[in-house]
């Protein structure tokens, strides 16, 4: 009983930490897409703002009972990522739920919220909405082919399928798997772009074409709770790439500058970007981060 | 008296009292047909226990029938998943024609796969398999529609299969002097390279057909979807199986057996891969529910085909396991499907939106049927899934792996379509009229997708037989007690404790579901699918705007050079071209006697020129 | 003890005398008569296989003249099997056919004297020990057997009898050839004594006569590229005339032609002759079959290809290929005849008899059609029916003697089979009905012969025990060659001790 009331604040004082965060990280990419765009932009904390007025706005509507559920669905991926991506090194204050960090139930997992989001959506009828989600999905074929050749190349080279384990080598060795696994690092890198959905892979939002896709039908509190969760899950996703390719953070300035760090690759990228279209975006996935993945489990297979 | 032979007796005569009670009265007919499952399963369970043999003498040949616990585990699944579809099938078939064909050929098929299970020599094992292809040849043409094309394909391909293992079985029979299974097994590292080389490819063929591995498995979205779904149920979720179950025995003893081994692995389990691949790429492509299944179960097949073909321990538990799985989940999907087709009349995803209020309990069943075949956790299809990775990183099959996670990747679009063609989107005034489907068939289908989210947390329900089965296959018995917390374990050590998962998941959703529906409780409403915002429209209540055709476009632009080529189109280009062959063979027989009487002549000139090198 | 050999013969003949002459008493009889002596025929039968298991052999001499100067009629396994086959095809075919088509009583008396003639002339080919009573016998069988195609009288029919009788008297030429030869080099006409002598003839006489044997037999067992009559034939014919071509007549041809193989002469080449020859005619046969409109021609042609797969099966020449021909001719018998029987009822009132015509029959004649589909699987060799059983040893046999490449060529071309017999069946029960033609319900009588012969296939299918037993024996009896020769010629010396 005491184990579990020790993982439940453990799981809300991360979920608060990555929210926070998150959330931040959010308002700095508005202000800083703004002024590389030459305009002054919102301030930093502009999406707590945004966050908090959508959940007390009064009046909710939905379309049905999946869309009611669908940002809970959503909220389920965005806990469960942070608790089993391990966010410090030696945790203990922040226990992870799965001990080991099982980089396939990751994945899957990551799955399970969108795809509850895609039912919420679809249930408002709303083509754009559909629209909106077909694009995404068919995005994720793209980048799941370089991100999982990056992670089955790390894999089957320290024969570990955990991010424990993986922490721990890089722990061991004292290199970053960066350094060590560049070709693998590369491919997920560029995985990344096309997993944050940020330009120039928006086209599953496409604010301007599409009433910004999946969550058009979204509002209030729902749209609220759907922000926290994108937060959330970025927060955990950020987390997850720095533990696997940085070594893991021992404090939290180290988390921050790390997670920040990652965080601008996707925001600068995007920025001078022009938008892919879907079949673009895969198969520019298809290309060169694939080929770098395949680069990269041919040296773990050498190096093996 | 013979346990064996009253478990068949059961199934003959039910199936014979069935078809003749439907020229009597309905009630009756359905009575029979009810009973013979029932009976059939409970005799089976109660009083053929693992291990059970009898032997046989038919026309001077020695058989063999028993039940060994490899054999029990896929029984679960014929019989589990042929009861299910029993009970749904009644409702289903009601005022259909020709019931007394369809339940008879029902019945006969659940017999002819208890048959396979059971026999342990290579003639009743071809007897069954030949029954079960006719028994669902039956029905694949019971609606009669393209019987001419899906049904003689279905039957083409299934023959082709059974005279390659017919072939190899006479071969084994000339070697061995022996029909038994387990003598074969045990002879074969004696046979002559070349057997040793032909006997697994002729048997795998009979097998990758009916497991509809890729380039044999072109008749099967025609077939499965042209059956009448409570039977397609059975047809994908059981009857492909017993390709399955043939290719794990051939598999474990014939290929290990095999100097080198490795070349016959790879290609199988590439050609799973590809198969996997191929089959979700075209899933995306339909427009037809069933297709779009019948596809599916082509692709889920492959993933299972690539773990038999990998066989590793790991690799086959997985496999096995989500064979157990695929019986599940495909079997509830194709349930669904009919329940719609019942209760709409349509089975196109562009003809019918907005279901879900009229039929949430349909709904509910393929949305945990949905996510099991997606692998999602915390549901079934994640455990096969996990290992089946698993069992290929650490066996080293790294393009494999990723060509399976592709694959599944891409599985979720197909999975989406499935949910949101029939269910989401607008619910349109067409559709007032239409109701729940009947209680009979609601209750299967909740029980399949029940025991689907209990698997995914206690898997062990399945591990246990799955154990046995494994050590009659002669792996250790290993990870019992591992399983028996609901702990899933790689080579590595490596591990997913099932149970947190799951409470975990549970627990966070009813929270963030609670946040959501108890704040602002009184303010939150529902409003029609018709109150939306489209660019400042707002569409009339007439005005359907969901979106439904070319649902996967930009995604299929991306793929479109792998799927230019399909194997139909060789297969019938084949096939026209021996056609046309025959056709200037037929031309020989002139109908004019004259040439008939050259012939004669002709021949006796060529016999009496080549006497001495004919004749000695 | 109910009778000897002989009666297989003078019985139905006799009969076939006295059909026209009781007709004057009684118009019925002529019906009836016929069917008293096959049911009585067939006890004989059956009784006398049942001794010839224990006690051996049966050889018969007629009027006295002892072996090799007499005539003399051998009731071994092997020739016992046979009788009982065609004396019980023989029997169902009449039943099938007591009505047949309520016909003037005239013509009523010519079909079934021509019928006894038929079953007579085929059974005396299957026993006779004497090569030129053999040939006599192939004469009485054949021109009951072209009146039989005519009977008609129409244009098509009386062309097919023509072609028939045309390519007959070619066969009947090289077979009086070939008895020439033997008689001019042996001066004997005694199967068993030819066979003990065979090696004091010439070896260019011996393989000419083989030859001649092989052309004149081959026409009468449907070899290709001898069998050009036979589709026009079986088809042109009425139906149970038809299921009595390929039930009876071809299997006398094909025990002749084995007969002189096997027993007669020890000429190397014929086993692989027959093979060769065999999976040609079963190909091109089956062949021509999938690219036939009429119903009855595809039966036909479905016939010839599987009369060649029985040849294959001699052709081995081991014990189980006997073994396994003998069973195939015996469900190829059963089940050709029952899909003649119940496919003529399908296209019974149509001119043309194409397969199109049979389209949605399944709802108006169900139990027909019913057999038919039973036949149907039957043929194609799907189990739990005969047809598996036979095909199974078939391939055994030719594993056995490492013969891969003929369970390959077999197995493909039983493909061909398959799709075009489920192509019709599909026709039956699952096509609308498009022709104005009216079915016809099929008499009681016909009805019932067809439901033994469906019930025939289902239980040897179930329990090939039955019958296996005999086959073994029948397949020694036809391999032991010395045997033979030593059972016959030591009659003779028992009757002139």
């Amino acid at each position: 009983m005491g184990s579990i009331l020790y993982y439940t604040l453990g799981a809300i004082i991360s979920f608060i930490l990555a929210f926070t965060v998150g959330i931040t990280y959010m308002g700095l990419d508005r202000k800083i897409t703004a002024r590389v765009q030459n305009r002054i932009g919102p301030p930093w904390y502009q999406n707590f703002l945004d966050v908090s007025k959508l959940y007390f706005k009064k009046t909710n509507i939905h379309q049905g009972i999946m869309q009611h559920m669908g940002a809970a669905f959503m909220m389920v991926t965005a806990v469960m990522a942070l608790l089993i991506v391990p966010i410090f090194n030696h945790g203990h204050f922040f226990p992870n739920l799965n001990f080991q960090g099982d980089l396939i139930f990751l994945l899957y997992i990551m799955v399970f919220g969108q795809l509850g989001m895609a039912l919420g959506v679809g249930q408002t009828g709303n083509p754009n909405a559909a629209i909106g989600i077909t694009r995404g999905l068919s995005q994720m074929t793209g980048y799941e082919i370089p991100w999982v050749l990056a992670l089955v190349a790390l894999m089957i080279q320290y024969k570990t399928t955990s991010i424990v384990d993986l922490m721990n080598v890089q722990a061991e060795t004292g290199r970053w798997l960066m350094f060590s696994s560049p070709f693998a690092f590369l491919a997920a890198i560029l995985a990344m772009l096309g997993m944050f959905s940020h330009a120039p892979f928006d086209i599953m939002v496409a604010p301007n074409e599409l009433a910004s896709g999946p969550i058009s039908e979204y509002g209030g509190k729902y749209l609220s709770i759907l922000m926290s969760a994108g937060a959330v899950f970025m927060f955990a996703k950020l987390t997850l790439y720095v533990d696997l390719f940085m070594g893991g953070s021992s404090n939290l300035l180290a988390l921050l500058i790390k997670t920040f760090s990652f965080f601008l690759i996707p925001v600068l990228y995007g920025i001078v970007s022009p938008r892919y279209r879907t079949e673009q975006a895969i198969r520019y996935f298809w290309g060169w981060p694939s080929l770098f993945g395949l680069l990269a489990v041919i040296q773990a297979v050498i190096l093996k | 008296m013979n346990m064996i032979y009253i478990l068949f007796s059961i199934f003959l005569a039910g199936a014979i009292l069935t078809w003749v009670a439907d020229k009597i009265s309905g009630i009756l007919r359905d009575l029979f047909f009810l009973l013979t499952v029932l009976s059939a399963t409970t005799f089976f369970y109660l009083k053929i226990p693992v291990g059970y043999t009898t032997n046989i003498t038919l026309a001077g040949l020695h058989l063999q029938w028993g039940i060994t616990a490899f054999g029990w585990y896929f029984s679960l699944i014929v019989l589990g998943l042929g009861t299910m579809a029993a009970f749904y099938a009644l409702s289903y078939m009601k005022g259909k024609e020709r019931l007394g064909y369809f339940y008879f050929n029902f019945l006969i098929s659940l017999l002819s796969m208890m048959g396979i299970l059971m026999s342990r020599d290579l003639v009743s094992f071809f007897i069954f398999w030949e029954i079960m292809t006719w028994s669902s040849y039956f029905i694949v043409i019971y609606k009669g529609k393209h019987v001419q094309r899906s049904g003689i394909n279905y039957l083409l391909f299934s023959a082709i299969g059974a005279y390659a293992m017919l072939m190899a079985i006479v071969m084994v029979y000339a070697h061995t002097q022996s029909l038994l299974i387990p003598d074969m097994i045990q002879a074969f590292p004696f046979f002559t390279l070349s057997a040793k080389i032909w006997l697994p490819i002729l048997f795998l063929t009979a097998f990758s057909v009916k497991a509809a591995m890729m380039p044999l498995h072109v008749w099967a979205p025609d077939a499965y979807s042209d059956s009448p779904m409570a039977y397609t149920s059975v047809f994908s979720g059981a009857l492909s199986k017993m390709g399955i179950y043939g290719m794990v025995l051939v598999f474990v003893t014939m290929i290990s057996y095999l100097p080198n081994d490795t070349a016959f692995r790879e290609t199988f389990a590439w050609l799973g891969a590809i198969t996997a691949i191929m089959g979700t790429l075209w899933a995306i492509a339909q427009d037809d529910a069933r297709k779009l299944l019948a596809w599916s179960s082509v692709a889920q097949l492959g993933y299972i085909i690539t773990g038999v073909a990998i066989g590793t321990e790991l690799a086959i538990l997985a496999a096995l396991f989500m064979a157990v799985m695929h019986a599940l989940f495909k079997g509830t999907l194709f349930l669904v499907v009919g329940a719609v087709e019942k209760q709409t009349g349509k089975v196109k995803f562009s003809e019918v939106s907005g279901l879900i209020r009229k039929m949430p309990w349909t709904f509910i069943a393929a949305l945990f049927s949905i996510i099991t075949l997606a692998g999602i956790p915390p549901l079934g299809g994640f455990v096969g899934k996990w290992m089946l990775y698993q069992s290929l990183i650490s066996s080293n099959h790294v393009i494999l792996v990723v060509a399976i996670f592709f694959a599944s990747t891409a599985a979720f679009l197909y999975c989406y379509k499935f949910l949101f063609g029939f269910f989401l989107g607008q619910e349109e005034p067409e559709i007032a009229h239409v109701r729940e489907a009947p209680l009979l068939m609601i209750i299967p289908m909740l029980i399949l997708s029940l025991l689907e989210s209990i698997l995914g947390v206690y898997p062990q329900i399945i591990f246990r037989p799955l154990d046995a089965a494994m050590q009659t296959l002669g792996f250790p018995a290993t990870q019992v007690h591992f399983w028996n917390t609901s702990v899933l374990f790689n080579e590595w050590g490596n591990q997913v404790a099932l149970k947190p998962l799951f409470y975990a998941v549970a627990g966070i959703f009813l929270f963030f579901f609670l946040v959501l529906t108890i704040k602002g409780w009184k303010t939150t409403r529902k409003v029609s699918t018709k109150d939306i915002s489209t660019s400042g429209e707002i569409p009339k209540q007439n005005e359907n705007l969901t979106y439904s055709i070319n649902f996967y476009q930009p995604f299929l632009r991306a793929v479109a050079p792998a799927m230019k080529r399909r194997m139909m189109t060789y297969y019938r280009e084949i096939g026209s071209g021996l056609e046309a062959f025959f056709d200037y063979t037929r031309r020989l027989y002139s109908g004019n006697g004259q040439t008939y009487a050259i012939y004669v002549i002709i021949f006796v000139v060529l016999l009496l020129l080549f006497k001495n090198s004919l004749f000695s | 003890m109910v009778g000897s050999p002989v009666l297989f013969i003078a019985v139905p003949l006799l009969a076939a005398f006295l059909i026209p002459l009781l007709g004057f008493v009684w118009k019925e009889s002529i019906r009836i008569l016929p069917g008293l002596v096959l049911i009585y025929l067939l006890v004989l039968a059956v009784t006398l296989l049942e001794q010839v298991m224990h006690t051996g052999t049966i050889v018969e001499v007629i009027a006295g003249w002892a072996p090799p100067w007499g005539i003399n009629l051998v009731f071994s396994p092997f020739t016992g099997v046979l009788v009982t086959l065609m004396i019980t095809m023989g029997l169902i075919i009449w039943f099938y056919s007591y009505k047949f088509k309520n016909v003037a009583f005239e013509e009523a008396t010519k079909y079934f004297i021509l019928f006894m003639m038929l079953v007579t002339g085929s059974v005396g080919i299957v026993l006779t020990g004497d090569i030129f009573n053999q040939f006599v016998f192939i004469e009485i069988t054949s021109i009951s057997a072209y009146a039989l195609t005519a009977f008609y009288k129409g244009r098509d029919s009386a062309e097919a009898s023509f072609k028939y009788l045309m390519i007959g008297s070619l066969s009947s030429m090289f077979l009086l050839l070939a008895i020439i030869l033997i008689y001019s080099q042996l001066g004997t006409l005694n199967m068993a004594d030819i066979a003990s002598k065979a090696h004091l003839m010439k070896p260019e006489f011996k393989i000419l006569a083989v030859i001649f044997f092989i052309t004149g037999l081959g026409i009468e067992a449907e070899i290709f590229p001898l069998n050009g009559w036979a589709p026009d034939a079986y088809s042109q014919a009425p139906g149970p005339v038809g299921a009595a071509f390929a039930g009876i007549v071809v299997k006398a041809g094909v025990y002749a032609l084995i007969r002189i193989i096997f027993t007669l002469f020890d000429v190397s080449g014929t086993h692989q002759f027959l093979i060769v020859i065999g999976l040609t005619t079963m190909i091109i046969a089956e062949m021509a079959a999938i690219k036939q409109d009429r119903l009855k021609r595809m039966l036909a042609y479905s016939s010839l290809g599987q009369m060649g797969l029985v040849l294959v099966a001699f052709g081995m020449g081991t014990e189980e290929g006997i073994f396994a021909a003998l069973f195939m001719m015996i469900n190829h018998a059963v089940t050709k005849s029952l899909l003649f029987l119940s496919g003529s009822y399908l296209v019974y009132n149509s001119t043309d008899k194409f397969i199109s015509e049979t389209n949605g029959m399944g709802r108006l004649l169900p139990i027909t059609s019913f057999l038919f589909a039973l036949g149907s699987l039957g043929i194609v060799g799907m189990p739990p029916f005969s047809g598996f059983w036979s095909k199974f040893f078939m391939l055994s046999a030719a594993a056995h003697s490492n013969m891969v490449l003929i369970i390959a060529l077999v197995l493909s071309v039983s493909l061909i089979e398959l799709v075009y017999y489920f192509r019709v069946v599909n026709r039956v029960y699952f096509f609308k009905k498009e022709s104005k033609i009216e079915p016809k319900k099929p008499t009681v009588n016909a009805l019932i012969a067809m439901i033994t012969l469906g019930l025939i296939i289902l239980v040897i299918g179930f329990y090939p025990n039955l019958i296996t037993g005999y086959l073994h024996h029948a397949s020694q009896a036809l391999l032991d060659k010395g045997k033979y020769i030593h059972d016959v010629l030591s009659t003779g010396q028992l009757l002139t001790h």
